[in-house]
């Protein structure tokens, strides 16, 4: 991805529109406005697209039956899996379409099935049964026999959202979009009746419009167009990756109960791993992502309730992300509107289902940025996503060959855990990924069950070499995170102990 | 359509159990061999472990690790051993269909008479410990410090907690220190090293790091690199003990916290893995539950000394020796080997009775004087146990031969005397 030059302190340029936050809904926004003529900018605060909570997502596509009926996140989601298979074909990704079983142990918890059913053909989706033990069972052999009814829809699946917003960016920037990188929005001045001055850590933009799609830091962002009364409510959910040699265990998404403390949740990874979540506390801050030990054995209860086959001993690692909801909807609702204070402002406060809801989000914003006044002309051409980091492993053997064929190395296994091969690594590399979480999450390498003791030390030098920077200035994701700290007496790059 | 051959003998990995499997395959006559070796040279892990100590067994001298390849490596060299580098085994299956890949090859797929299964461990991730709080840069497992400091030349750290008393761990603290690191502690979670005496007492004590026995890490701090962990002593179920916490600062923490045999080919071609070991269940020519597939070294059991693994990777090659010669491997009469009272676990855990046969094994808790029984006739005594220290059991045919053909099961258990 072609980045643009960091002068600072600079001006960066002048747009029509500039998105704050290259989330998984700021690039889907970007992407969708890039079809459009005009000048956009999409920055954000960390080394990488998706690298905030996007990172920290389930990952999965869901239809709106936990949505309250009548509810804009309801509306937005109704028909997410089509929008999303759609898009998978257009940006050459991954959708593994499992689909959803919300289960029933309870007799009394059966009505709430039909509930849900009704909130989500009411919320406009389609395509639910209601289902009993037997074909539960038949569907998945492993689940509780506490199982008596399920909510099953066939087309809800799952992504893995750090590659889909990587994608989206790509997209964006190929369409002639402006996108900066470890840029953190510092201020915001109206500048005159038409422009607002964006001051960011790297220097400073003119635009006509913003968009606030800051996810977490939204309310900062809103504060600073003037809408102090922005309030954001912080919930942390802790997840569990489950080694793919137990993936047999879960073939759909299954959900059991939701509460203020947990959404029970067990499903495949769009990788083959297992994903269960989510156990919620109130997180320390923004930034706190810490997993305690209490965390992962609340979360573990949930996975072992719905599986009782599930063993810790098959966790591969634990994450957790954090989830807002804002003051301005009810119900935990989103609010996406243009701002109180500043004209040609718009706030993107979503929330659960942010992934889900991102395509109809993506639509609402430029329907609102219509109204606010933008002219929205189609571009002649609009470039479609070139081919996407053919995988090696999930590869067939003839296209295995073919691979290797056009370079050989395609040939070469860097991770061993995930058959993840050195010409992924160096495309991933060479498509703007600077990072060694960049490269694990977009390449999967350092991703499986080692976690990266094996092939970090490759990855690290792949990256050094093929940036033309020393091992000691890569970092794992961004300025301040460096792999190593120097050399040994008699190391260094050139032999000679630069340390 | 991919390039197929025919192998009598597949060897996948290269370190001391594969060269060795290799080399006593030649001895034998077997010429139609291959060592397949991910890496770009051969020697696996021991050509990290530049600290001395191998091959006291089996060369009667102090080798460095990758001294003590090198010794095999030469004899594979000489005898004329394929050995295919940067060559990644992508399967095998039960009908002992091979697949491999390199840049320099391509996809191949190879039908052998006989697998040996020579891949290794790899180590337990941060992941699968659960270790709460953020997650910056600045964690390694130990064995990734070690070829970053020992094979790159580059510096994890500058001041070092390290979690986990196991030898790595235990190597690394003194290789770190010899680097101009400061290692601050070595926390161990069990109330006893996990490690060898020796390493102990050369990698900590005469370098004066504290070892701190019953402690673990309660929190990692720091938010783009290390800052700081807050350590924690445990009570004997190990939970935290409330007021105990002391946070100290580092910017590196190494995790040496057990390593795990490296099995994913081997479940692949249908081998059954013994939970206690986490490798194969074998027999007492280290077949697998697949026939024609053995298993030697770390990927059937994490070892403490390599003249074993050496020694393993010969007796496996002499079972694949044979069964490529159409031996039976004695699977007419089997005694399952149960570890019993005391012992944590055993290779092998099938016998035939109709060889001498050397048993590896570790007690469960470290223990005194105490008498480890075999069946009903065979006893040994020992001055001490730990479970650090593998015991390493050899039992003459002529005791099988007593025990009678019915006996079908035997207990392997030890006492305190």
């Amino acid at each position: 991805m072609a980045k643009a030059q960091s002068v600072s302190p600079a001006f960066l340029g002048e747009c029509d529109v500039v998105i704050i936050g290259a989330g998984i809904i700021g690039a889907m926004i970007a992407r969708e406005l890039s079809k459009l003529k005009g000048k956009f900018a999409l920055i954000e605060k960390e080394a990488f697209p998706g690298f905030g909570v996007s990172k920290a997502s389930l990952s999965q596509i869901h239809l709106p039956d936990f949505c309250p009926i009548g509810s804009l996140k309801g509306k937005l989601s109704a028909n997410a899996p089509q929008r999303f298979k759609k898009l998978a074909r257009e940006l050459d990704l991954h959708y593994r379409e499992v689909g959803e079983i919300w289960l029933a142990l309870k007799q009394e918890h059966i009505e709430n099935l039909w509930e849900a059913k009704k909130r989500g053909e009411s919320n406009g989706a389609r395509g639910y049964e209601i289902i009993g033990p037997e074909k539960i069972r038949q569907l998945e052999p492993y689940v509780t026999k506490k199982a008596i009814a399920g909510l099953y829809a066939k087309e809800p699946g799952v992504l893995y959202t750090p590659e889909w917003t990587f994608a989206l960016t790509e997209n964006a920037v190929q369409n002639g979009v402006s996108l900066y990188l470890g840029a953190a929005v510092t201020g915001i001045d109206k500048e005159d009746d038409h422009y607002y001055k964006v001051t960011t850590t790297r220097g400073q933009i003119r635009a006509r419009y913003v968009i606030n799609a800051a996810g977490l830091y939204s309310d900062e962002i809103a504060a600073l167009l003037g809408d102090a009364d922005i309030h954001l409510e912080l919930r942390k959910g802790t997840m569990l990756i489950f080694d793919k040699s137990v993936s047999s265990l879960v073939r759909h998404m299954l959900f059991g109960t939701f509460s203020e403390k947990h959404s029970q949740d067990i499903a495949p990874t769009a990788h083959g791993n297992l994903i269960l979540g989510v156990h919620y506390v109130k997180p320390r801050n923004k930034k706190d992502t810490s997993v305690s030990r209490e965390n992962i054995e609340e979360t573990f209860k949930l996975g072992k309730e719905l599986v009782p086959a599930l063993r810790e001993k098959d966790m591969i690692t634990s994450f957790s992300g954090i989830l807002c909801t804002n003051n301005k909807a009810s119900d935990g609702d989103f609010y996406i509107a243009p701002s109180e204070h500043a004209p040609r402002a718009i706030h993107v406060l979503a929330g659960a289902p942010g992934l889900t809801a991102a395509p109809g989000i993506a639509d609402m914003v430029i329907r609102l940025l219509v109204e606010q006044g933008l002219k929205a002309e189609e571009k002649k051409v609009f470039h479609t996503r070139k081919e996407s980091f053919p995988r090696f492993e999930s590869a067939p053997l003839s296209k295995k060959e073919k691979m290797i064929a056009s370079n050989p190395k395609y040939g070469h296994i860097v991770c061993r855990c995930e058959q993840v091969t050195e010409a992924e690594v160096i495309n991933a590399i060479k498509r703007g990924v600077d990072t060694m979480d960049g490269v694990k999450h977009l390449t999967r390498a350092g991703m499986g069950r080692c976690q990266g003791s094996f092939c970090g030390s490759s990855v690290l030098k792949y990256l050094a070499n093929t940036l033309g920077i020393p091992a000691t200035k890569v970092t794992k994701k961004g300025a301040g995170s460096h792999h190593i700290v120097g050399y040994t007496k008699q190391g260094g790059e050139s032999g000679a102990g630069e340390c | 359509m991919l390039k197929r051959s025919k192998l009598d003998i597949a060897i996948i990995g290269s370190g001391p159990a594969g060269l060795a499997a290799a080399v006593e395959a030649d001895r034998r006559g077997v010429k139609n061999l291959v060592v397949f070796e991910r890496d770009e040279l051969p020697g696996g892990i021991l050509r990290q472990c530049i600290h001395n100590g191998f091959g006291l067994e089996k060369f009667k001298e102090e080798l460095t690790g990758p001294e003590y390849a090198n010794r095999y490596i030469k004899m594979a060299e000489s005898a004329g051993i394929d050995i295919e580098l940067n060559t990644t085994v992508l399967e095998i299956e039960k009908d002992r269909t091979l697949t491999s890949v390199s840049e320099h090859s391509g996809l191949r797929k190879y039908e052998c008479k006989s697998i040996i299964l020579a891949m290794g461990c790899r180590e337990r991730p941060r992941g699968a410990l659960g270790i709460p709080g953020t997650r910056p840069a600045g964690i390694f497992t130990a064995g990734h410090a070690q070829r970053l400091i020992n094979i790159e030349g580059y510096m994890p750290g500058e001041k070092v907690v390290i979690l986990g008393s196991g030898d790595i761990g235990l190597i690394m603290a003194r290789r770190l220190t010899l680097e101009g690191a400061e290692v601050v502690a070595v926390a161990e979670i069990l109330p006893y090293s996990s490690g060898l005496i020796r390493n102990v007492v050369q990698c900590l004590n005469d370098y004066e790091i504290p070892l701190l026995l019953s402690h673990t890490v309660a929190e990692i701090h720091g938010d783009k690199r290390v800052e700081g962990v807050t350590l924690v002593k445990v009570d004997t179920d190990w939970n935290p003990i409330k007021r105990t916490e002391q946070y100290v600062e580092c910017d590196t923490l190494l995790l040496s916290v057990g390593l795990i045999p490296e099995n994913e080919l081997s479940k692949q071609a249908g081998v059954l893995i013994d939970p206690k070991t986490g490798g194969p269940y074998v027999n007492d020519c280290l077949e697998t539950s697949v026939e024609g597939i053995f298993s030697c070294g770390n990927v059937l059991h994490v070892n403490d000394l390599v003249d074993n693994v050496s020694n393993e990777g010969e007796l496996a090659a002499t079972g694949a020796y044979e069964r490529i010669k159409g031996k039976t491997l004695g699977r007419e009469r089997i005694m399952e080997v149960e570890a019993d009272e005391g012992v944590g676990q055993v290779v092998p855990q099938k016998i035939s009775g109709d060889r001498e046969t050397i048993f590896y094994l570790r007690v469960k808790k470290p223990m005194g004087k105490m008498v480890l029984r075999v069946g009903e006739n065979f006893e040994k005594k020992f001055s001490y146990a730990r479970p650090s220290e593998m015991i390493r059991l050899k039992i003459p045919k002529k005791i099988f031969s007593q025990m009678g053909s019915s006996v079908s099961k035997l207990q392997i258990r030890c006492e305190e005397r």
